[in-house]
């Protein structure tokens, strides 16, 4: 019980540290500017409008989670062993897995605040033009904020093992190749080559399919989605984010705090 | 209350190089109600030391222990423990209450003891009218001061201090000094480094002297000094209107002193030369 409550504090105090060092307005500018360009788009385009609202909206609300989680999440770690503010945190009696557990909490609430910020913005502006409600725009809300916190994890290991700057670098070309899998996979001429297709299976268990994630295509074109797929990508964040962790508590216990 | 039990650290930063010995074989132990100087130059090891027996890192060998009186396993034994790590670095957004909270409430303390507590202490570290700034706008000294602060929050039984007057002015170095006599005198254990030797002198009583890594001198202030006193006396006169100081082998002491008052020398001051413990550690040899 003690436990949860260090966690807790941690996070707590977490969120406060990046919420004061400006990011809101910075997320803020982003939103008056999503809101700016969808207002341009409306007045030009003929057709669709709200579609193209949609479209800048989640555009712009994955990639800035997505941002934040790479490049605050590499340094949400790092920072604090390179500035050895770790140490007031563990040598109080606080077990090293609460201060990841701690840490990775509170940037995962700034990505809900994000998310429900820029998503709020998105959402009035499509249903004001005309848009109509659907189950899934909530679902592709969704997934972006676990696309976020995945790549999140990921950067957190990485730069648990690796310095900061790789920890971005590595991170973002894993969050491309992620995305791209879906794309490799069903190409035909890898489909025929075994050894490509091994290659890519191993890719498959080890690294993250954020394409699993990705319902943009789903959302704008209306298409259906079976609420299997749903559940089922949502358990798959469940473990990997659970392994992903797992690997950061293991690491860092281990590691040599210098 | 902490046990070092031949503590070895090699550092292997590069392949190509050759290990570096930071601790070798370092063996002492922090007794209960005293006030520990733990002495060395630069680069010593005395900061290794700290963050081996805060278990940051892993020693190569060796290894550490906590003592019962502290707690039965590692987290029970950090809950007495106060910790102010060397040049502390912190949450430059918070403000400085804002930080007492965080590093409170990881100590098992509900809000009303935090604020009791810091109540308390802000005087006495003269920071209370900065405690609702932001910590990145406090100067070298106020990050001093609130940093021991919260490593007083929760009423710690040993005080663990890396260089915790570095940095700071005469008069910050004196008002610290103070308030770790004051901690002394209410029975608590302070274990602190620093490559000031007169500071340890003033306000100890024992050191741990570190050289290379290795322990050289483990004692008591007053052993050390008794130990070392030369068998020569100093003697201060007036020769006219100049004033003269002659060292003088203690056996050869009343012979010189006759011929001084024959001739009629006004004697000032007579003193058994007495070395500082700065000149006792730079002569001191392994045994
Ligand atoms: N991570 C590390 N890798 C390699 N060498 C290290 C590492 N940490 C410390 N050292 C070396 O170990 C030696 C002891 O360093 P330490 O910081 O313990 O000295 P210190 O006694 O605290 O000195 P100071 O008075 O300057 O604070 C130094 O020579 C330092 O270069
Ligand atoms: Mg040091």
């Amino acid at each position: 019980m003690r436990e949860i409550n260090k966690i807790l504090t941690i996070a707590k105090f977490t969120f406060k540290e990046i919420i004061k060092s400006n990011i809101l307005v910075n997320i803020f500018f982003l939103g008056l500017g999503l809101l700016l360009v969808t207002y341009v788009a409306y007045s030009f385009t003929y057709g669709e409008p709200a579609r193209i609202a949609l479209d800048f909206g989640l555009g712009t609300l994955s990639l800035s989670s997505v941002g934040i989680a790479i490049f605050i999440g590499s340094g949400i770690l790092a920072k604090e062993i390179d500035s050895r503010t770790v140490y007031m945190i563990i040598s109080r009696p606080v077990p090293r897995y609460c201060f990841i557990l701690g840490k990775v909490m509170g940037l995962i609430l700034v990505l809900i605040v994000n998310v429900l910020l820029l998503s709020t913005l998105t959402l009035s502006a499509y249903f004001f033009i005309g848009g109509e409600f659907a189950p899934i725009l909530m679902w592709s809300i969704l997934f972006i904020l676990f696309e976020a916190i995945i790549a999140l994890l990921v950067v957190s290991l990485l730069s648990l093992i690796s310095s900061q700057t790789i920890a971005v670098i590595l991170s973002m070309i894993v969050y491309v190749l992620g995305h791209a899998i879906d794309g490799v996979k069903l190409t035909s001429m890898i489909a025929k080559n075994k050894v490509l297709e091994s290659i890519i299976d191993v890719y498959h268990f080890f690294l993250p399919g954020y394409y699993k994630l990705n319902l943009k295509e789903h959302v704008i074109y209306k298409q259906n989605i079976e609420l299997d797929y749903l559940v089922n990508n949502t358990f798959y964040v469940l473990f990997y984010s659970l392994f992903l962790i797992t690997l950061c508590v293991l690491t860092f216990n281990k590691k040599n705090l210098d | 209350m902490i046990d070092f039990c031949n503590v070895s650290k090699v550092f292997n930063t590069d392949l190509l190089k050759k290990d570096f010995h930071a601790l070798k074989s370092v063996t002492f132990n922090i007794p209960e109600g005293k006030t520990i100087g733990f002495l060395g130059a630069n680069g010593a090891g005395k900061t290794t030391s700290l963050k081996i027996a805060m278990d940051f890192i892993r020693p190569t060998s060796g290894e550490i222990k906590y003592n019962e009186s502290l707690g039965k396993n590692k987290l029970e034994a950090f809950k007495n423990i106060g910790y102010l790590p060397e040049r502390p670095f912190f949450y430059p957004h918070l403000t400085g209450l804002e930080f007492c909270h965080y590093m409170g409430a990881l100590t098992d303390l509900s809000k009303a003891e935090i604020e009791s507590q810091v109540n308390v202490w802000a005087i006495k570290f003269k920071i209370d009218f900065a405690l609702n700034r932001h910590i990145k706008n406090y100067s070298k000294g106020m990050l001093q001061r609130i940093g021991f602060l919260a490593t007083l929050l929760h009423n710690p039984k040993l005080i663990i201090l890396d260089e915790p007057l570095a940095g700071l002015d005469p008069i910050g170095r004196k008002e610290l000094k103070d308030i770790i006599v004051q901690l002394r005198d209410e029975g608590k254990t302070v274990f602190f480094s620093s490559h000031i030797i007169s500071d340890v002198e003033e306000i100890c009583d024992s050191v741990i002297f570190l050289k290379d890594g290795e322990v050289v001198f483990n004692g008591s202030v007053d052993q050390i000094m008794k130990d070392n006193i030369k068998p020569e006396t100093r003697i201060s006169y007036f020769d006219g209107d100049s004033l003269l100081t002659e060292v003088i082998p203690n056996n050869k002491k009343e012979e010189y002193l006759s011929k001084l008052l024959k001739d009629g020398k006004e004697i000032v001051s007579l003193q058994a030369e007495k070395p500082t413990l700065e000149e006792i550690f730079y002569n001191v040899k392994k045994n």
